[in-house]
């Protein structure tokens, strides 16, 4: 039997994440013929699925790093072509807020390094300014650094646009393909993945917290990936109106500690925890750290109480023994290392996918000509701007606690990219997301998605 | 924009109970919203006999007891697959397939009904795969949807929607592998428990969820009982019970709720703070009988009947303030009536309690009787008089 040829391509990304998806589109829309390996059923199957939804400015950012550079330049990008992919943008600024004396005698450093990174329209706000800006926070905050250029974003369409806008241009992607090896014979890399093989000019690593793993297969990685647990608690959408601004701690060397903010779709985020592990594929939320959380967040916003959590959820942050990014060209390898990304990579992947096509262009070679981009319009979730639900879309609401339609789940089953996974489909629409978890609309969902999903939330294989 | 006489939101037991009694009163002019495709509510899913024992004494399956109580609401409209999304005095917004309207009634409803807690808000340790549901969820998979999300599954509580959860799996041929129970009795009638070990399916007391594995699809829990901990193989869980009034309507629009409980204001005659609202069934009391709804929702229609004729009640309310071990009261306020100077006050406690249980206003003592009492269930306190001259709020207390 004659056997089937190994398809070939000019770049390969490996992950697909928030900067594997940014990164493919960039090489996309540049012209190359791309293709992404995700491990998973999904995009965003890895880190990048749990994270606080920030666009941040890089006000605290490291001065002179790659991330700053990255954030700033990604930020930027976002800002500019969000309208037209119909992303939404919740413009609520954050306030870095000080609850004791030490903290607030940090304040002043926090603005010098926002100045030094090129963030100016910070300001100090004293405690009169910050109770009426924020008269739900508790007495104990007594001044704060406004930020006002950090927004909240939607984590998981935007890089689903991304890619969607990648494939417009006729990438591909293949789920469910880990990459398990590959030989580079001086001009082309083949990948072994759980998919088969592919041949590819250009690999670009962007596998996140296998980052090392998948390094291994190109060179001995000169990083080790120290994943780093993040928890979260979503409160109720009731909540989110106890706060304007993203409330930020003052960080302290090791952490950035507990934010407080708004969701794009309307409920009130509270996290993350920061908790090194060596397991590097499961986050658990833990019942003692999750009331720990609740107690920090009230001693905050002691109203918290008054309103019932919603969903937890906890995420695997790919850091690594260095504060910075590690992206990197390996030389004469066709090659491009992107790794430790940490919490910064949902502002930073656009950034970062366009210093990689230019390391790529450096040491490589470049693509083109470009292709003219195409906008698909993404479906709107976020609450405050008007929702299928809200215009009227032909069909009934089926998820009632997240105003999800029978026709925002059928969409999401159909469109390109199509969600072939419960998790996919509930990041596309918040279908089963709300605070019934599932209570009203599990069964009707699982009946629509029949025959759509690898794995059926009926079970499947009992009849 | 025409207006109705009452808009009912909800149609299970208690929606459908308001509007029967409106119709026997003559009231014509009623609609009732119901958000999912079908009505009923919680009965529409439940298809073993646990319904009608008080409103027709006999059992009765949920959509045989729907279509029973439909029967008696001749001429209601209905409107399925539409949801009432705020309402604000005489006026309330839907959501429909065709885009948002708005209603008006001379009076409104809400009749939302409840819902048990589910695994996040509860705060349980470990990952998130598939086969994690509640009670509600699991008869729409096997009852409504002829589905099989599972078949080892561990249900967890031991309150009466427990055994209705053991139920629904029977009727699936499904055998779970245990129940769990935070205290040293189960939270039902102690007879419950003869149909568990009929089943064959062991009740672990004072244990608890440690840990939840599995990835994608589940593997095992951990429990944590006085034998210790150990693993159980199951590839689902079931959190049943610990039922929470659906109020987001209500709390969302703004309407004044109890700043404890966070359940709406309703009065004696289940009328809200606005007195152009009532609020009726398990949205105030999580959660009782569908026929204790029903029944509950005959008294409150036949109340807006007349309201319809005479105009709103005069007089301003008094709040009933709880003490501890007690979860909610059903009323949470009180309003002065010179016709009635006597009420029945329904109750949860939050911990099992034997002894007496108070009401009292400033230094009046208004009822004081010893009563039993579980968590998870309806406790009433019959014919509680009181002074329709006094403005002392009303006190009511455990001892």
């Amino acid at each position: 039997m004659p056997q089937k040829p190994v398809p070939n391509f000019d770049v390969i990304v490996i992950g697909g994440g928030v900067v594997g998806c940014a990164v493919m589109r960039r090489f996309a829309l540049n012209g190359a013929k791309a293709l992404l390996l995700e491990r998973g059923e999904d995009i965003l199957s890895g880190a990048s699925k749990a994270n606080s939804a920030i666009l941040h400015t890089g006000f605290d950012a490291p001065p002179g790093s790659t991330e700053v550079a990255c954030m700033q330049a990604g930020y930027a990008e976002y800002l500019e072509m969000h309208a037209a992919l119909n992303l939404p943008v919740l413009e609520t600024g954050a306030l870095v807020v000080a609850w004791n004396d030490e903290q607030r005698a940090a304040l002043d450093g926090i603005i010098a390094k926002a100045h030094e990174n090129g963030v100016g329209d910070v300001q100090l706000v004293e405690r009169d300014a910050l109770r009426r800006a924020e008269p739900h926070l508790a007495d104990s905050a007594i001044a704060a650094v406004s930020v006002p250029r950090e927004f909240v974003i939607d984590p998981w369409s935007s890089p689903l646009a991304y890619l969607r806008q990648a494939v417009a241009a006729g990438a591909q992607y293949r789920f469910n393909a880990e990459v398990t090896g590959g030989e580079f014979d001086g001009k082309m890399w083949r990948l072994r993945t759980g998919q088969g093989e592919f041949n590819g000019r250009i690999v670009i690593n962007c596998s996140g917290a296998q980052g090392d793993i998948v390094q291994g297969i190109c060179t001995p990685p000169t990083f080790e990936i120290r994943p780093r647990k993040g928890q979260f608690l979503v409160y109720d959408k009731s909540a989110s109106d106890l706060i304007n601004a993203i409330i930020l701690p003052v960080p302290t060397p090791t952490t950035k500690g507990v934010v407080l903010t708004k969701t794009i779709f309307g409920n009130l985020l509270l996290g993350p925890t920061a908790e090194e592990q060596d397991d590097r594929e499961n986050a658990t939320v833990d019942h003692d750290m999750l009331q720990g959380l609740i107690d920090t967040g009230t001693a905050m916003l002691p109203d918290l109480s008054d309103h019932p959590v919603t969903a937890t959820y906890a995420g695997l942050r790919p850091a690594t023994q260095f504060k910075d990014y590690q992206i990197k060209a390996e030389a004469g390898k066709n090659w491009i290392g992107v790794n430790g990304i940490r919490s910064t990579g949902l502002t930073a992947a656009l950034g970062i996918a366009a210093y990689v096509e230019q390391l790529c262009a450096e040491h490589f070679t470049s693509f083109g000509p470009p292709v003219a981009p195409g906008f698909p319009t993404m479906p709107n979730l976020a609450q405050h701007l008007p929702r299928a639900s809200q215009t009227g879309d032909g069909t009934e609401i089926l998820c009632h606690c997240e105003s999800v339609t029978r026709g925002d789940v059928e969409r999401a089953l159909t469109a390109e990219v199509p969600a072939r996974s419960l998790g996919g489909l509930r990041r596309r629409t918040r279908v089963m997301m709300g605070r019934c978890n599932g209570f009203y609309c599990s069964a009707r969902v699982a009946e629509l998605t029949k025959g759509k999903l690898d794995r059926p939330l009926d079970g499947g294989d009992q009849t | 924009m025409s207006t109705r006489d009452v808009i009912i939101i909800g149609s299970g037991p208690a929606g459908l109970g308001v509007a029967a009694a409106l119709v026997r009163a003559g009231v014509s002019d009623i609609l009732v919203l119901e958000r999912e495709t079908e009505i009923g509510g919680i009965p529409r899913h439940t298809h073993h006999p646990s319904f009608g024992l008080l409103v027709f004494k006999r059992p009765m399956t949920g959509p045989a007891y729907i279509a029973r109580l439909r029967a008696r609401c001749k001429g209601v409209e209905f409107r399925t697959g539409v949801t009432a999304t705020a309402v604000d005095g005489d006026r309330l917004s839907i959501a429909t397939p065709e885009g948002p309207q708005t209603l008006r009634a001379r009076h409104i409803v809400l009749a939302t009904g409840a819902r048990e807690t589910p695994r996040h808000p509860r705060l349980v340790t470990g990952l998130r795969p598939m086969g994690i549901m509640t009670t509600g969820a699991l008869q729409q998979f096997i009852y409504t949807g002829g589905m099989k999300p599972f078949s080892r599954p561990m249900i967890i509580g031991t309150e009466l929607v427990s055994f209705s959860a053991l139920w629904t799996l029977r009727h699936a041929g499904i055998k779970p592998v245990a129940m769990i129970e935070p205290s040293a009795r189960v939270t039902a009638y102690r007879p419950a428990t003869l149909f568990a070990r009929l089943l064959g399916v062991p009740i672990h007391y004072r244990a608890s969820v440690t840990d939840i594995a599995g990835r994608d699809t589940l593997t095992h829990i951990e429990i944590d009982s006085p034998a210790g901990r150990r693993k159980i193989d199951c590839d689902g869980v079931i959190f049943s019970g610990c039922f929470t009034g659906d109020n987001n309507l209500a709390r969302g629009s703004g309407l004044a709720l109890s700043p404890d409980t966070h359940i709406p204001l309703v009065d004696q005659n289940w009328l809200g703070a606005d007195p152009r609202h009532s609020v009726v069934g398990n949205t105030t009391h999580p959660a009782d009988m569908g026929d204790q709804c029903y029944q509950e929702a005959l008294v409150a229609g036949a109340y807006i009947a007349k309201l319809l004729q005479s105009g709103p009640p005069q007089g301003e309310p008094l709040p009933i303030r709880h003490g501890n071990g007690i979860k909610m009261t059903t009323p949470n306020m009180l309003r002065p009536d010179e016709q009635a100077r006597a009420f029945s006050l329904n109750l949860h406690v939050t911990r099992a309690w034997s002894g007496d249980i108070s009401v009292t206003q400033g230094d009046k003592t208004l009822y004081r009787k010893r009563h039993s009492c579980l968590p998870a269930r309806r406790i009433t306190l019959k014919g509680i008089r009181f002074d329709t001259q006094s403005t002392a709020p009303l006190q009511v207390s455990l001892g």
